[in-house]
């Protein structure tokens, strides 16, 4: 578990840099996430519509989105996702759009 | 369906375990076999330097002699008369709420299943079996690490670990299916569906599906190119079994049990693992055991069939397509436990121009540090990282750009490897290899 806070409020991360509480999300800490998580210094807007789309996702149905589901919405090209996010899907853009960690081999 | 060595169900909860049951069930795991290992143990301690947790961190309660011990010295309370009698002259120990946590910080967090220790035994006890034996038991009473459990459920209820619904499947697969079509202009069904009485139905790890499809593709191609005739279930396609690593018989043959069931509704005549260790080791060899039962057809792993492709000339590569550097990781299940040794290299050899070993390997490959159910459970998280130095180290000694590792699970500890460790490689599979390679004409 790590602590951190960003802008006043203190959260907690668990061990693989998932947010703990995923209620606790806002763009500051997808920000902050970007750079310890991803090494990204910025978000453009491809990496955006990738992570509110998942945040939606999340919101409505409790789990995160098959990528294929990531690209028709976003238009993005498969290959895409894997260069806006180095750790993938699910280590990546679902790290940053503060989900829990998927189930499974990942 | 079951076997006789399954979990005794018990009453109790994780807070309030049953521990009369957990010993019901040690009793019942621990066969006689398995029962003359643990009086062997001589405590020589040459397991310890074949295993990647301790010789990445010194902690002496990774050491696989301890984690027999802790089972070893609950089963001579119980079951041995001098331990019953005089359990402080002979190291026997009541199995007690202290004792459960202890197996469960060492059984399921400091151990990755990987049998190396077990082939490094002096006295060849099957250290695996043991362990594993005592996850049974933690099993029965249901304190498996919730993580892990989880996709466990997950697998027993929505039928895949990722609880992927059947819509998201057929809707992937016709989206794989039309890029496919596009890209090699044809208009055959390129990921068939429920198609009957042909050759293959290959059975995949579900985050192929979810999110890392380019891996569907590649193997998509190669059939193409093979010419084969092959086919995907709708219902099942879960080429992974969390039960093997849970310790719970039970949800593990229901898993397993349903490819082959997917088999024979759709009369296929091979079952193909695509490449996942563990799904091999389980479907593979663990299964005939939980059944009781050798399978009518064949099962074998896409690593297999693609060397006998190359061997029988149904595809060509050109290996000038992948100049870098490859190394290559053997999965424990796959190598180790599984005896599928060769064909990997046998393909590398002549799908890439610059194919080096990392040292030790083959049977004798260090863990990734991912196995055993270690990438579910976030709370043993760091655990595996620091474990997966060994690992991390012999990468860096080959100077590889590529690791290449028929294994998802494998590929995706690798991944956070290259992170934690700045390696700069790329993971791969052999059918990404293979389908960067391919000749298609």
């Amino acid at each position: 578990m790590a602590q951190i806070e960003i802008n006043g409020a203190k959260l907690e991360l668990n061990d693989e840099g998932f947010l703990t509480d995923p209620s606790q999300w806002n763009k500051e800490v997808a920000a902050f996430l970007a750079k310890a998580e991803e090494g990204l210094e910025t978000l453009t807007d491809e990496h955006w519509s990738v992570i509110n789309f998942i945040r939606e996702h999340y919101l409505q149905n409790n789990l995160a989105p098959m990528v294929r589901s990531i690209c028709k919405t976003t238009g993005l090209p498969l290959r895409r996702i894997y260069e806006l996010f180095p750790s993938g899907p699910a280590k990546g853009a679902c790290k940053l759009a503060g989900l829990p960690k998927p189930d499974g081999c990942v | 369906m079951t076997g006789h060595n399954d979990a005794v169900p018990t009453g109790g909860t994780p807070d309030q375990p049953d521990l009369a049951g957990g010993l019901r069930t040690l009793r019942t795991v621990i066969d006689s076999r398995l029962a003359a290992s643990l009086n062997s143990c001589v405590h020589c301690g040459l397991c310890a330097e074949s295993c990647h947790y301790y010789l990445a961190t010194g902690d002496p309660k990774a050491q696989p002699a301890f984690k027999v011990g802790l089972v070893q010295s609950v089963f001579k309370r119980y079951q041995t008369i001098s331990g019953r009698l005089f359990p402080a002259l002979t190291g026997a120990r009541d199995f007690d709420r202290g004792t459960t946590d202890e197996w469960i910080d060492s059984l399921f967090g400091l151990c990755s299943m990987c049998s190396r220790c077990t082939l490094n035994c002096t006295v060849g006890l099957d250290i695996t079996r043991i362990v594993r034996a005592g996850r049974t038991t933690l099993a029965a009473m249901k304190l498996v690490p919730s993580e892990l459990q989880t996709t466990v459920d997950t697998g027993v209820q929505s039928g895949n670990n990722m609880g992927i619904s059947k819509q998201e499947w057929l809707d992937t697969a016709e989206w794989l299916n039309e890029e496919l079509q596009q890209e090699l202009a044809s208009d055959s069904i390129l990921l068939p569906i429920d198609r009957s009485e042909v050759n293959v139905l290959y059975a995949v790890n579900p985050r192929e599906v979810k999110f890392f499809p380019m891996s569907l593709m590649a193997a998509a191609r190669i059939f193409y190119a093979a010419g084969e005739s092959w086919t995907f279930s709708a219902d099942y396609y879960d080429v992974t079994n969390y039960g093997l690593f849970s310790g719970d018989n039970k949800a593990a043959a229901l898993m397993s049990g349903r490819l082959q069931d997917a088999l024979r509704k759709l009369k296929c005549r091979t079952l193909l693992l695509g490449e996942c260790g563990h799904g091999y080791a389980a479907n593979r060899w663990e299964a005939p055991e939980w059944f009781a039962a050798t399978p009518e057809f064949q099962i074998t792993s896409i690593v297999s069939l693609i060397a006998d492709y190359i061997k029988q000339g149904r595809i060509k590569l050109n290996p000038s397509r992948n100049t870098k550097r490859v190394t290559l990781h053997d999965p424990c299940n796959l190598v180790r436990m599984g005896g599928v040794i060769e064909d990997q290299r046998f393909i590398l050899n002549r799908a890439v121009t610059d194919f080096v070993e990392m040292y030790p390997n083959r049977e004798h490959n260090f863990c990734c540090g991912g196995g055993g159910g270690q990438l579910s459970m976030t709370r043993f998280a760091r655990r595996r990282i620091e474990a997966g130095k060994i690992k991390a180290e012999q990468i860096r000694k080959t100077g590889a750009k590529v690791v290449a590792t028929p294994c998802h699970n494998c590929v995706d500890q690798l991944s956070e490897l290259n992170k934690e460790y700045k390696l700069g490689v790329e993971i791969k599979t052999i059918a990404e290899i293979v389908s960067d390679a391919l000749i298609l004409t």
